[in-house]
């Protein structure tokens, strides 16, 4: 059982506070339920730009970086399609002026066009380095685009092209901040070397004055189902040819995410796992092969992906994982494996705990999701799952109406 | 209201504390180094040799050598090895690097009294075989390929390459060939004489008890493990005449760029506040090459100065990657900025922010078991003992100015740094 506090401000801010006193440090994260999916689909990658411009100084304080550094502070973030977190960790002796960075730029950020031209640059140098630049760098926007026709994980987060990161205005940042920066639309999560009192008062000083922004975030479109199969091909100086499937799952909430979750584990997590031993050691038909789920919080992807070993055919690549998507089918996974599945899951739980700003991280992220007490039901949720949901669930998603294919294929 | 334009104070961040492990000493004579930490009952065991890149005669023997040791054994295929560690949701981690091959356990404390032997058996008794070393060259082979299409990576080897001159072990400079050319006979004799317990540490972090230490005993401290010393190998650094070059990638989009030199080893004097200067130039998100490349011009993503230490040499990096139109900017802005550091005093305002911020560092760098475990080896592997850290405390404290700006000029002289540009010609 994990151990936190949670207190909601007047403001509709939710504070939790997981006490860890093995370090001398603490975390302070705070997560923006916002993310690429609530973007306009004519200005993506601005959820991502946004991150980047939240330091760059807010209404009271000119520069984040310099007192934090000063503080003996390290910070960073990162944006997902669902949400967008902000964490730093400071010796415990200094908390609060982590308290007072956070609350003032969640209070009002400096709107300035220097800092918007700079960081647009920024990113766009990011999108370069990280998608164009990279061998494999577009796969996951070519496999959002395949599978997705309505839904915002249509793009990924750093965005669909360069332009919308180019014509971003100062105006399209300040209703960005207004419409989704808000107390009632954030979590603030204390973790590690933090005493829960000295916490929540400093939480009520520093963020109990910034406004409700009663923050409403319209429906998002419902992905319709597929129905028949989708493929595309794509030519890329890469050394490998690479094969994605990718299939439609349930929501993170939902029962299917779990079984989902424990199948794909079946079938590649850890050397003893099935893709492994039969598709890349004994048939030598992939040189690394994968399945996993997207772990996105609405409806998301189940997905396998490889790279062909030298001579081995798309047809006959995919052949061999459809092999074993259909003996998942049609055969009861042992008891045996499955077990191995859960004590590696119930293993990773435990793991996790070794770290404060990792849990500051998974505790905000299951507020995203729901409820942070959501963490303490993951593992009775994996235990409960049998050998006949993996087949019955398996037996729902793989078929060819409910899969799209891509092809990258390496240009000699 | 409250005045959000006065910052809450800044308090004095402690001294860290940093406790070495107990050493014992196994009954044949392995040391074995004890860490007790954390709050889960969770083991990290690192089985280290001395068998890296320095000892190898042929490429790419240390790493392949390190990686089959868990592809079977007497008792155990590389299957069932790979089964016991998933099912108790255990893992492995195998590296070799250029003076070290570690085998690393990593699980929960409970289940150590399975796992020991399957490890005693791949490190004692590996088979090496025919078919599971024939797939894993392939595998590296293609990994290989795929890293060199990176533009970073192709910069990062000739830059080493160019430091320490082909044919030293600190020089990446693998070819596809290599792959081609290595022979299963060579990771047999390389196992023979380099993994066995005259070779070998065994350092434990976590939370466990003495009937741990009394099972590392039994699997390890045995006289069935052969215990004759390796010969130490010796290399000197050649480095090239040539001070730039270029390494051409066509369809690149942005080039990367590696800039610096070879510096001083962990015990030179100068060692502690160099590392001081090089995080100031470009260690942290507030460094100068960060605030002048990244946060005024936009030129890059991320630009970075690191100073290395390796057992023989410590060096300076400074990386980055850039559309190719701001590459000539980008480098003029490197060498404006190292030429600064020689013309003027550091002021004390930035001088207290990399003081403070590396001692939030020093402090994270201390904090949990894994961490520990990492902090013992950055000294114990370079022949040094925890005195290091009194010391780096010390200078971070008393560090000037002026010491600054007199090491720069002493190390940072334009022409003595090497300039490497991997992309578009």
């Amino acid at each position: 059982m994990i151990q936190f506090y949670r207190h909601k401000l007047d403001n509709g801010l939710q504070v939790i506070v997981y006490p860890d006193y093995s370090t001398p440090m603490a975390a302070v994260d705070v997560c923006y339920h916002v993310g690429a999916k609530h973007e306009d689909p004519n200005r993506t990658g601005f959820a991502h730009l946004f991150e980047h411009l939240m330091f760059g100084g807010s209404k009271h304080i000119p520069d984040y970086d310099l007192p934090l550094q000063r503080a003996g502070g390290e910070n960073n973030a990162y944006t997902t399609n669902d949400l967008t977190n902000y964490y730093l960790t400071i010796p415990k002796a200094n908390l609060e002026t982590g308290f007072w960075l956070e609350s003032d730029r969640m209070l009002e950020l400096d709107f300035s066009e220097d800092s918007l031209n700079v960081q647009r640059n920024v990113v766009i140098e990011e999108f370069k380095q990280r998608n164009l630049n990279q061998p494999y760098g577009d796969v996951w926007a070519l496999i959002r685009e395949l599978a997705y026709r309505v839904h915002p994980y249509n793009w990924p987060t750093i965005g669909k092209e360069i332009n919308h990161i180019a014509d971003a205005s100062l105006d399209d940042v300040k209703s960005f901040f207004y419409r989704f920066y808000a107390p009632d639309n954030a979590v603030l999560v204390l973790s590690g070397n933090v005493d829960i009192d000295e916490s929540l008062r400093l939480a009520e000083k520093w963020f109990g004055q910034i406004p409700n922004r009663k923050v409403q975030k319209p429906a998002l479109p419902v992905e319709p189902v597929q129905t028949a199969f989708r493929e595309k091909t794509v030519e890329r100086p890469v050394p490998d040819t690479a094969l994605y499937l990718a299939f439609h799952m349930d929501d993170r909430k939902s029962r299917e995410y779990y079984i989902c979750d424990i199948i794909s584990d079946v079938l590649s997590n850890g050397n003893s796992s099935r893709l492994y031993q039969k598709l890349v050691k004994e048939e030598r038909l992939f040189v690394e092969l994968d399945a996993y789920i997207s772990g996105d919080h609405d409806p998301g992807l189940f997905l396998v992906s490889g790279k062909l070993a030298q001579q081995v055919s798309i047809e006959k690549a995919q052949k061999a994982v459809w092999q074993e998507l259909h003996k998942l089918q049609n055969q009861l996974v042992p008891t045996a494996e499955l077990e191995k599945v859960k004590n590696k899951i119930e293993a990773n739980h435990v793991y996790s705990q070794m770290n404060y700003l990792n849990m500051a991280q998974e505790l905000a992220t299951f507020e995203n999701i729901g409820k942070a007490e959501l963490i303490n039901e993951q593992l009775d949720i994996y235990r409960s799952v049998t050998p006949a949901d993996l087949m019955q669930t398996a037996q729902k998603l793989f078929h060819p109406e409910n899969c799209s294919q891509l092809n990258y294929l390496a240009k000699s | 209201m409250i005045n959000r334009e006065i910052a809450p104070t800044i308090r004095n961040i402690d001294k860290p504390l940093f406790i070495p492990p107990e050493k014992r000493t196994l009954d044949n004579g392995v040391p074995l180094f004890l860490l007790h930490a954390g709050t889960q009952e969770v083991c990290k065991i690192d089985f280290i040799f001395k068998a890296g890149t320095w000892q190898q005669e042929v490429q790419l023997q240390a790493a392949m050598c390190n990686a089959m040791l868990q592809e079977g054994s007497q008792q155990y295929s590389a299957a069932q090895t790979a089964e016991i560690m998933d099912f108790h949701g255990a893992y492995l981690q195998l590296m070799a690097d250029q003076h070290y091959g570690t085998v690393s356990l990593i699980s929960l404390t409970r289940h150590l009294p399975r796992l020991l032997p399957v490890v005693e058996d791949f490190l004692k008794n590996p088979l090496f075989p025919e078919n599971e070393f024939e797939t894993l060259v392939q595998r590296r082979k293609q990994r290989f390929l795929l890293e060199n299409e990176k533009v970073k990576v192709l910069c990062q080897k000739k830059f080493s390459e160019l430091l320490f001159g082909d044919g030293h072990p600190y020089a990446q400079t693998v070819k596809k060939e290599d792959f081609d050319s290595l022979q299963l006979q060579s990771l047999i004799d390389f196992h023979r004489h380099f993994y066995h317990a005259g070779n070998c540490e065994i350092l434990v972090a976590g939370r466990f008890d003495e009937g741990l230490t009394e099972l590392i005993n039994r699997y390890f401290g045995g006289s069935d493990w052969k215990q004759e010393p390796a010969e130490p190998a010796t290399f000197q650094p050649s480095n090239s005449p040539t001070k730039l070059l270029h390494v051409s990638k066509p369809d690149a989009i942005q080039s990367a760029i590696r800039v610096g030199k070879i510096l001083v080893g962990k015990e030179h004097p100068d060692y502690l506040p160099l590392q001081i200067l090089v995080t100031l130039l470009g260690g942290y998100f507030s460094s100068r090459l960060m605030a002048n490349i990244r946060e005024e011009k936009g030129y890059t993503y991320g630009i970075g100065a690191s100073f290395f230490s390796l057992n023989e040499a410590g060096y300076l990096t400074i990386a980055t990657e850039v559309d190719k139109s701001y590459e000539k900017a980008t480098l003029n802005e490197i060498f404006h900025e190292i030429e600064l550091l020689c013309q003027q005093p550091v002021s004390d305002d930035e001088l207290e922010r990399v003081r403070q911020y590396l001692l939030g560092e020093f402090i994270r760098d201390l904090d949990g078991p894994f961490a520990l475990a990492q902090t013992f080896r950055n000294v114990h592997d370079f022949g040094l003992n925890y005195r290091f850290y009194d010391d780096y405390y010390q200078t971070l404290l008393h560090v000037s100015p002026s010491q600054l700006m007199r090491l720069a000029k002493t190390y940072f002289t334009a022409d003595s740094f090497y300039t490497v540009i991997a992309g578009k010609n």
